[in-house]
């Protein structure tokens, strides 16, 4: 459990304007902010690296707002993974259990199952610059969570990583969440990502936080301009998915959404906006999924013009100018929806 | 045409300058025939300069090391008003004349109470060898504090913030990850120190004077020989001085790939 209250703190250009957050134990907290939000000075501060100017910080009712980062129980994961390139993986993963005073056997064996753990055992006598990108960020989890933190600070963990790796990589973070239960805190700037892994999540902008909530009501509910067009760019949904004839259907809210993508179970959905094909008649097409609803939003941008479809649940959809001039909408029109099965993400 | 003009200009001035290097040390090493320059070298004279300038340099750098790292670490990691002036002083002595650096330390030492005080405790610097090497520490300590600095800098302190979550203290943090990730830089700055520890003549005639089998560094016997016309024996001391430059930029260049001079 990890209380922030009213913490203020100034360093350099940029400052924390007295934070107050409230993680409960066990959870996959997600903080969500553009580059220069404050988010890594948030998470350093809950590391212990700077002192708060003002405030408090509690980890498991323990007041460490002046304790040093050593004596904090937490472990800290950074996006350019922060390998001691002067150590081999083994000495990297074992590093924290040294200082925390075990014996040498007891560190040999803990190395090893965490190793296995997170499949990384073939590395261990290598050095971390001969790594990819996946396997040193699995390194880094692997000398994180070996010291059994009280809690576990991610530094955007999937920025470096490409498409396929950050994929894999987010799935064994829910994992090792699910099996240790260690409260999580990450930081990112992607709502996709912090969508697919958060309890909740916190949306942080010019040292400030926004609003809190699970990412669905954050999701739905933006409560500020800067929360909606900061989260409102993609059509991200919840549901449970099974798989037939080689595609995946997902059902959500009663509709059912067909993917290319495979994979059965609780998922997250996303669909580009640009994506949805909009027409005022049913379209007779290869494409899968067609819906119909009630325009109810419509936003007039440069170049283009974003409107809000409700059919059953929410979906935004990108139109140039010129088409939405020449197909006459307006709020209250019955729309439908077309979009191809490739078009949806499962995430 | 004009092309080939321009580029053939810069090329002939190049090597016009290289040859212009080569001829100047080629002159000093070829001036007395082999035999009578290696008999010059293990002279007792030139035998007792070499020791005590091998001696003083590698004190003097280390004293250097030793006071650069905390320093240099500090003007790296943190921010404080007035670093821009202490930057600037503490670069200064680089650009100062090292005899100007020499009359300031034999101003501290000769004429302060201050000076008179160490003196008394037993520790006296002016015409004596601690002299010699507070010189050289005084006009290098900027080189090397600047070669630290870039190092540390280009070190990424996030290193040290997981080592500290992960049960170090800060300093163990650092003597664990940011100093040995330094090594490179720390090398290179200490032989260029310790090269020009060698070398420094300015402030050591200065403070410890020109004494014969007493202050006598290889630039003072190279300065002292070339007085009394011995121009054999400035020689062999001039060309051992040659032969530490060369090794010097050798090892400068294969280590100083991460720190060079800025």
């Amino acid at each position: 459990m990890i209380e922030v209250s009213d913490l203020l703190i100034e360093i350099g250009e940029f400052e924390l304007k007295r934070i107050n957050l409230f993680v409960k134990e066990g959870e996959y907290f997600c903080i969500l902010g553009p580059t220069g939000s404050g988010k890594t000075i948030l998470l350093e501060s809950i590391a212990g690296i700077y002192r708060p100017d003002m405030g408090s910080i509690l980890i498991n009712r323990h007041n460490v707002t002046d304790l040093l980062p050593k004596d904090r129980n937490i472990s800290v994961v950074y996006q350019d993974f922060m390998l001691f390139p002067n150590m081999n993986i083994r000495d990297n993963i074992g590093f924290g259990l040294k200082y925390k005073g075990y014996e040498k056997s007891v560190i040999e064996d803990k190395v090893e199952k965490t190793a296995e753990f997170l499949g990384i055992s073939h590395l261990l006598d290598r050095y971390p610059s001969t790594l990819s990108g996946g396997e040193k960020q699995r390194t880094a989890i692997a000398r994180a969570i070996i010291t059994e933190p009280d809690l576990l600070l991610l530094d955007e963990p999937l920025y470096a990583l490409d498409p396929g790796t950050k994929a894999r990589l987010r799935q064994e973070l829910l994992r090792i969440h699910q099996l240790k239960k260690t409260t999580t805190i990450h930081v990112t700037h992607s709502f996709e990502g912090a969508f697919a892994l958060a309890d909740r999540i916190a949306i942080m902008h010019g040292g400030k936080i926004h609003q809190v909530g699970t990412p669905d009501e954050v999701f739905r509910k933006p409560n500020s301009a800067f929360v909606a067009s900061f989260v409102g760019v993609e059509n991200l949904f919840h549901g449970t998915s099974v798989i037939k004839d080689d595609q995946s259907e997902i059902l959500i809210n009663g509709l059912i959404i067909i993917s290319n993508a495979l994979k059965s179970g609780n998922v997250s959905v996303s669909i580009r906006p640009e994506d949805i094909l909009i027409s005022k008649d049913p379209i007779h097409s290869s494409a899968q999924n067609s819906f119909s609803g009630v325009l109810t939003e419509i936003t007039r941008m440069r170049a283009t013009v974003n409107l809000v479809i409700d059919a059953v649940i929410p979906f935004r959809v990108v139109l140039t100018k010129r088409a939405y001039d020449d197909m006459g909408l307006y709020v209250g029109s019955w729309v439908y929806l077309t979009f191809k099965a490739s078009a949806t993400h499962i995430i | 045409m004009q092309r080939n003009g321009f580029k053939y200009a810069n090329i002939i001035l190049m090597l016009l300058l290289s040859l212009f290097i080569f001829t100047l040390i080629f002159e000093i090493v070829t001036h007395a025939d082999p035999l009578s320059l290696i008999a010059n070298i293990i002279s007792p004279e030139i035998q007792f300069a070499i020791h005590l300038s091998l001696l003083t340099s590698v004190i003097s750098t280390f004293m250097c090391i030793l006071i650069t790292i905390p320093v240099s670490y500090s003007l790296a990691r943190y921010d404080f008003h007035g670093k821009a002036i202490i930057n600037t002083l503490l670069d200064l002595p680089m650009a100062l004349p090292p005899i100007v650096a020499g009359l300031g330390l034999l101003l501290i030492f000769g004429t302060t109470s201050f000076g008179s005080y160490l003196a008394d405790a037993g520790l006296k610097f002016v015409f004596t060898v601690p002299g010699i090497i507070m010189a050289q520490f005084a006009v290098n300590v900027s080189l090397m504090l600047r070669i630290m600095r870039s190092t540390f800098e280009g070190i990424n302190p996030r290193y040290e913030h997981v080592a500290q979550t992960l049960g170090c203290t800060p300093f163990q943090a650092f003597f664990r990850t940011t100093l040995p990730l330094s090594k490179n830089g720390m090398l290179a700055g200490s032989v260029i120190t310790w090269s020009r520890g060698m070398g420094e003549f300015g402030a050591v005639l200065m403070l410890a004077g020109a004494t014969r089998m007493k202050t006598e560094t290889l630039p003072i016997a190279l300065y002292l020989n070339i007085s009394s016309g011995e121009l054999d024996l400035a020689i062999a001391a001039a060309s051992i001085l040659i032969l530490i430059s060369g090794i010097t930029l050798y090892l400068f260049e294969r280590k100083g790939g991460v720190a060079k001079l800025c």
